[in-house]
């Protein structure tokens, strides 16, 4: 699981290497990826929220 | 030594260039208010950033290409990544990112708090004209465009401020924050001011807050900004920035002003009085859609001289122009015009180019008919 988080991390931000990238696609279920990358996204959301409100108080 | 002169000459070279460049009126002008002020220094700061990075970036291109050039025998290298530099370009250009972001939104929160001002002006888009109203001051008007129709068309010189010019400019007195409400009665224009650093959508059916501090006594020089029809480009927008004293002179000057031309209301009015007072509403107003000629430019602005059906019909024609025609460019003209030009304008569309009804239309009855 964790490594999932970790992969879904660095799509975040573009980088990856290519040995990981290569045992995601033969281990991984896509199924896990989407889950992770969608609480990922909202949780990315709700920190820049958080981060926004924090300037603007 | 040598390297030393020439990063100075380059120093200097480039502070001259950006110099002329804003004398020329290549760059943003520097304003006369804090707002912008502080933006010009974000669009500089960000400029000479974009220039270092496009000196950098480019300076390593074209330095690899000419040393590493196929015909020296280089050899390309075959590797697929480097995750530390990848992480390395993008990290930095994130970090840059973040770096312009704190002080622009900073700006951005500046230009929107719009709190305690001092004074309120309401600012209105029309098809083509922009109409104020300093709230609690009973003072409104239009601020047509002043340019001479001969030097559209090109049969005289064009004067200094071709269309940058108005009949009665924004008054504003200098050292107090003004607020600014934007509204439109047709559709989207845009309150456009570069000295002052404001530009905001007046939108109809909405109202938009801006607000400024000028520093400096001055005229300032702006234009509608949201495309919005035929004469979009013969709305200007000229801000007049005062001393307190000269602004309250001012102030009281147009108060005076007001109450003379909205006097009258009670008394009877001449035929021949209301024409020729009608003629000047109807060329400031009317005339830039039914044309002075009154021939309109059918379908979407039909035409006056002749209009069978108007002349007919007395109610119906005071009905338009009091209170407009909703889904129609026809505006509701009960709150900017006052009962006295309201009823001259409608007497004189009725008793000009061949319309001769001889109707009399007394400012009392458009009196009555607003507020009953
Ligand atoms: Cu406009």
């Amino acid at each position: 699981m964790w490594e999932v988080v970790k992969s879904v991390l660095s799509a975040f931000f573009g980088v990856q290497r290519e040995q990981r990238r290569r045992r995601d696609f033969e281990q991984g279920k896509p199924g896990t990826f989407i889950v992770v990358g969608i609480v990922l996204a909202m949780l990315m959301v709700i920190v820049v929220m958080a981060i926004a409100i924090m300037a603007a108080g | 030594m040598r390297k030393m002169l020439v990063l100075a000459a380059l120093m200097a070279s480039v502070t001259g260039l950006s110099r002329a460049a804003r004398a020329a009126g290549w760059n943003m002008p520097v304003g006369v208010t804090e707002v912008s002020r502080d933006v010009y220094g974000l669009h500089m700061v960000i400029f000479w950033i974009c220039v270092i990075i496009g000196v950098i970036v480019f300076g390593i291109m074209f330095y690899s290409l000419f040393r590493y050039r196929r015909s020296k025998g280089a050899q390309a290298a075959h590797f697929h990544e480097h995750t530390t530099v990848e992480v390395f370009w993008t990290a930095i250009p994130l970090l840059i990112l973040v770096a312009m972001a704190i002080p622009a939104t900073a700006t951005l929160k500046d230009m929107y708090d719009a709190s305690e001002a001092e004074l309120d002006v309401m600012v209105t888009g029309h098809q083509w004209r922009w109409h104020y109203h300093y709230m609690g001051e009973d003072i409104t008007f239009f601020s047509n465009l002043d340019t001479p129709r001969e030097q559209i068309d090109g049969t005289a010189e064009k004067g200094e401020n071709y269309l940058l010019e108005v009949d009665q400019p924004l008054v504003l007195p200098v050292g107090r924050k003004v607020r600014l409400l934007m509204t439109s009665s047709d559709v989207i224009h845009s309150w456009w001011v570069p000295d002052l650093a404001v530009k905001k959508d007046a939108v109809p059916g909405f109202v938009n807050e801006a607000w400024t501090r000028i520093d400096e006594p001055g005229i300032y020089r702006g234009q509608c900004a949201e495309l919005c029809g035929k004469d979009h480009a013969f709305m200007p927008v000229v801000v007049q920035a005062m001393e307190q004293e000269a602004f309250d002179t001012w102030l009281a000057e147009r108060k005076q002003e007001a109450a003379a031309a909205a006097s009258g209301v009670d008394r009877e009015w001449k035929l021949e009085e209301l024409v020729e007072r009608g003629e000047k509403v109807y060329g400031s107003i009317c005339a830039s859609c039914h044309q002075a000629d009154g021939q309109g430019t059918p379908p979407t602005f039909p035409a006056l001289a002749g209009n069978q059906a108007m002349m007919d019909d007395l109610d119906w024609h005071i009905d338009v122009v009091v209170n407009g025609v909703s889904g129609s460019a026809m505006a509701a003209f009960s709150g900017t015009l006052n009962p006295v030009d309201l009823a001259a304008v409608i007497t004189y569309e009725r008793n000009a180019w061949g319309n001769e009804t001889g109707d009399v239309v007394q400012p009392a009855e458009i009196q009555a008919l607003i507020d009953p």
